[in-house]
């Protein structure tokens, strides 16, 4: 479609860079972008995209999909926003970290850490955990489908004023 | 000269919100800093997939005391994009009127503090007084002061009237010669230049690599604006200038800030002259078919983006929020590198973190047809008396 040269554009120029690693990429509407990607191109796909002009990581968006855990990468030239989607197992959720071209995602990949579960291959060690609280278990993450606020509040005598 | 690391915060290190910055400090001058944060985590994403899509919208109003308007406009944007509703012209007109509005109670907000942190309260007590005008602005549209609450699935809650847009104008008018004074301070008076001046250095490059937004980039010359790089609402029809400035310090912030509320009293009175005629919101339906979308917009303080994913039912599978001083915070490490210890609740003020305000109620009785104004000692009472009836007694404390 002429209307959106642009979009079709970079997404010709992805799908030609890294061929059988990307699939379902899609037009969806002017300015948006949408692709999925297997997880270890990431950082190269993600450099790629710092260069081609995509300098804004505006966030990251982790989601619960039920086997799998996902991250979409929402990148921009504050114009067009690519989404890059990763997939990872539920069983040994593992994606490898984006810090090298976007040092400013630093919060956003420990959001995915905290929130999810889902471990960042190359964050900095020694960082403090962001954004839950320093005593909330280390092995709930509370944007999992399962995780029910009603199950952790029940267990957690800390809400129960009442009980003391 | 031995190495000394000291916390700043969680308590209060600039502006009342809690964040924790680690200084590395050799004598008074910073060789490191790292920051903290989630100390004010609310769990609101997880609440979002709980709640209806009209349940959420009064959530995420809360999300932030200042930007409410922004969040709400920028969830509701996406809610209609996957609900495909076609919002009335008029509606988009009217939230473009609070979101210029809501930009100029920020900016007034935020140089009164930046004039408090660099020790000019002079400046602190005028833009305060004068950010009532723009409050009064907001009561008089919506009812409220800080959550206005004008957005609504497929439109706005209220329309503006004729005696409305002339209450506008008028204080809109009075807000603009104070600015114009404000603009002549903050590029004329010496010793604002001389506190503001090379403080809190942010190049270019490091301001794009860390992802900054908003006013913090835009004073490190970045032309960065989701109102003019993708206009949303009806920006597209409005004049108005981009502004950048290049010293990428506190003072190009203050000078952009300063100039950006000319633009925004210049967008307001437009938008109020020409507002399109026509209903101001349509029905949409309490189920959204499956899908999803991201969408970003121009708050007060940057870059604001979500993302929502539907799955057919009338709650979002999941909702992404990003506010723009969660972007902004990985540029002030760095620009407390190499600066003052004295420095810093300059430098973390000027990229705006958000606080929230509001102390007051008015209660109107339809059956008398009275209104009450109730002070802080009156729902101070009022709330203990609730909770004795409940059992509990706070009297005591």
């Amino acid at each position: 479609m002429s209307e959106f040269a642009k979009e079709e554009k970079v997404k010709s120029e992805i799908e030609a860079k890294f061929g059988g690693a990307v699939s379902n990429a899609l037009v969806q509407r002017k300015n948006r972008v949408w692709l999925d990607l297997a997880p270890e191109k990431l950082p190269e796909l993600m450099a790629w995209l710092k260069a081609a002009g995509y300098n804004h990581l505006a966030t990251v968006t982790g989601f619960d999909e039920g086997e799998n855990l996902g991250a979409y990468y929402h990148a921009t030239d504050t114009r067009i926003i690519i989404t890059v989607k990763v997939k990872t197992p539920r069983s040994n959720p593992v994606l490898p970290s984006v810090l090298k071209s976007f040092p400013g995602a630093v919060s956003y990949e420990l959001e995915l850490q905290d929130m999810l579960g889902i471990k960042v291959d190359g964050l900095p060690a020694g960082l403090r955990r962001y954004p839950l609280d320093e005593d909330f278990p280390k092995d709930e993450y509370p944007l999992r489908k399962d995780w029910k606020v009603e199950e952790y509040i029940a267990k957690n005598p800390l809400f129960k004023p009442e009980a003391k | 000269m031995s190495k000394i690391t000291i916390p700043l915060g969680p308590q209060h290190p600039a502006l009342k919100e809690p964040e924790n910055f680690m200084l590395v400090l050799e004598g008074e001058q910073i060789s490191g800093a790292t920051v903290n944060l989630g100390y004010n985590h609310r769990g609101m994403e997880k609440a979002a997939e709980n709640r209806t899509y009209i349940q959420n919208l009064y959530l995420i109003e809360r999300v932030c005391g200042i930007c409410s308007h922004s969040h709400t406009t920028t969830y509701i944007t996406n809610v209609e994009e996957l609900a495909k509703a076609e919002t009335p012209r008029r509606a988009l007109a009217i939230r473009t009127l609070f979101a210029e509005l809501e930009r100029v109670h920020s900016h007034l907000l935020w140089l009164g503090v930046a004039g408090y942190e660099m020790g000019f309260e002079t400046l602190f007590m005028y833009t305060w007084r004068d950010r009532e005008q723009v409050l009064d602005c907001l009561e008089l549209l919506s009812g409220n002061r800080v959550h206005y609450s004008i957005n609504t699935l497929g439109g706005v809650r209220r329309d503006v009237s004729a005696e409305q847009k002339a209450g506008v104008i008028k204080r809109i008018d009075y807000l603009i010669e104070r600015t114009n004074y404000y603009i002549k301070l903050a590029t004329e008076e010496p010793t604002v230049y001389a506190r503001t001046s090379k403080v809190g250095m942010l190049p270019p490059d490091v301001a794009i690599e860390r992802g900054a937004v908003g006013p913090t980039a835009r004073a490190s010359g970045i032309a960065r604006d989701v109102r003019k790089d993708e206009p949303y609402l009806i920006y597209n029809e409005l004049d108005f200038k981009l502004i950048t400035h290049n010293t990428n310090d506190v003072f190009g912030r203050l000078v952009v800030r300063a100039l950006e509320l000319v633009e925004s009293y210049k967008m307001i009175k437009e938008v109020l002259n020409n507002l399109p005629e026509g209903p101001i919101a349509v029905k949409v339906p309490m189920r959204i078919a499956p899908g999803e979308c991201v969408n970003h917009y121009e708050a007060p303080r940057g870059e604001d983006i979500h993302y929502l994913k539907s799955n057919g039912t009338d709650k979002p599978e999941r909702l992404k929020v990003r506010a723009p001083t969660l972007a902004n915070l990985q540029s002030v490490a760095y620009m407390m590198e190499g600066g003052w210890l004295a420095d810093v609740p300059l430098v973390i003020a000027a990229i705006d973190p958000c606080m929230s305000c509001t102390d007051r109620a008015v209660v109107w009785d339809p059956k008398k047809g009275k209104k009450q104004v109730y002070g802080w000692e009156e729902l101070r009472k009022l709330s203990i008396e609730q909770y004795k009836r409940r059992g509990v007694d706070f009297s005591r404390l």
